[in-house]
């Protein structure tokens, strides 16, 4: 108990060297300190809470079982997002969920290969399921973020949820600096343009 | 500045950007009604974002991902943990262990200088004492022998210290191969 009270005042790093000596009680401070933000970030990726707590978990169990393999010079936390950041994006990319872009790639640089790349679709309304689960996000910028693409989301998140700066976001993200500014720019511009809508 | 601000500008003040020729989409913003709404529902929107709550998981998450975590305890980190567990944890009775611990280190010098003082007597004591001891087990060996085979063991017992040897090596043979039968029946058994 007495080690238990003591992680919690501990950084990251000397938590981490604690766990990397096979100690419980540092492996449940680190899970207790992220469970939250690791979870929030896949939840607002997938939007299905069982599915987010599959990968959340898997995002641990990654992290935990290869944690003599984490280099203190790097934060753990960009470690962490970087894990959990991969494990959506296989996943969404696995099960194909509608959240393929319906503008065309982010990387079109022209109008026309944009249009090359975009998808006909009649409505973006969403279904039954969808709005269940936007209720249950409990609001419209929830909402608008669900439109997002996935890159577009995680990057997002990461600058305004996360408080993470565009650097650590490249470095998490394994983005170029210029691509994340990019992602971070369209994405506010999307979210506004959702919210101004919903507001008219 | 004669044009609205480009979105990429809104961003940078939106970043809290400085340099990059910041003071004068500042200046701009001021004076134009156009650019300064556009800023500020940038700035509502961000606020709104850093406000979003963090989602708990369910109570039962750390426990489900713990369940799945591999421990491993170095023997190194196990060997001081046990040492660190049998240190009391009151300072009283850290020091009064901490002096018992002395007195027998210095009764242990002690006793090993007036041993290595008196060499000779040492060695002849702990020769008579490893004597009996042998003794003492190959007695326990034929007795056990004597019981086990009877009058078939008088060869093994006459032979001496190799007789003995071979009787004991005979009996270890013997209990693995007994045991490895039962080993395996056990798995049979399981299995079916």
């Amino acid at each position: 108990m007495a080690l238990a009270l003591d992680l919690r005042n501990l950084p990251d790093a000397d938590v981490a060297a604690l766990a990397k000596e096979g100690r419980e009680p540092a492996f449940r401070e680190l899970v207790r300190r992220y469970e939250r933000p690791v979870f929030s970030l896949i939840f607002r990726m997938v939007r299905d809470r069982e599915t987010a707590e599959d990968l959340a978990q898997d995002t641990f169990i990654k992290v935990l079982n290869n944690i003599d393999r984490y280099r203190s010079e790097f934060k753990l936390s960009s470690w962490l997002f970087k894990i959990a950041n991969n494990v959506t994006i296989d996943h969404l990319r696995r099960r194909q969920l509608a959240t393929v872009s319906l503008d065309g790639s982010p990387h079109a640089q022209t109008v026309a290969e944009a249009q090359a790349t975009s998808l006909d679709v009649e409505s973006r309304g969403e279904s039954a399921l969808e709005a269940m689960e936007s209720r249950e996000l409990g609001s419209a910028i929830e909402r608008a973020i669900g439109q997002l693409r996935p890159e577009y989301r995680s990057c997002i998140l990461l600058r305004h949820v996360e408080g993470r700066s565009y650097e650590e976001i490249a470095a998490t993200l394994d983005l170029p600096l210029g691509t994340v500014k990019t992602y971070i720019h369209r994405a506010r511009h999307e979210l506004r343009e959702a919210l101004g809508d919903l507001r008219e | 500045m004669d044009r609205h601000l480009l979105p990429e500008e809104i961003d940078l003040l939106l970043d809290g950007e400085v340099g990059f020729g910041t003071p004068p989409l500042k200046a701009h913003v001021r004076s134009c009604v156009t650019c300064s709404r556009e800023l500020e529902s940038a700035r509502v929107l961000v606020r709104t974002l850093e406000h979003l709550p963090h989602i708990a998981p369910s109570p039962l998450f750390a426990g489900r991902v713990m369940s799945r975590v591999q421990l491993f305890v170095p023997w190194h980190v196990a060997l001081l943990d046990t040492v660190r567990g049998l240190i009391p944890q009151s300072r009283p009775l850290r020091v009064a262990a901490g002096a018992l611990f002395a007195t027998m280190a210095i009764a242990l010098t002690a006793l090993s200088v007036w041993a290595f003082t008196r060499i000779d007597a040492v060695l002849f004591t702990a020769d008579l004492v490893v004597d009996r001891a042998r003794s003492a087990a190959f007695g326990a060996l034929g007795g056990a022998l004597s019981a086990l085979l009877g009058d078939a063991a008088r060869p093994l017992l006459t032979g001496g210290a190799l007789g003995l040897a071979a009787a004991a090596l005979l009996l270890v043979v013997t209990g693995a191969a007994a045991a490895t039968m039962l080993r395996a029946a056990a798995v049979r058994a399981r299995e079916r």
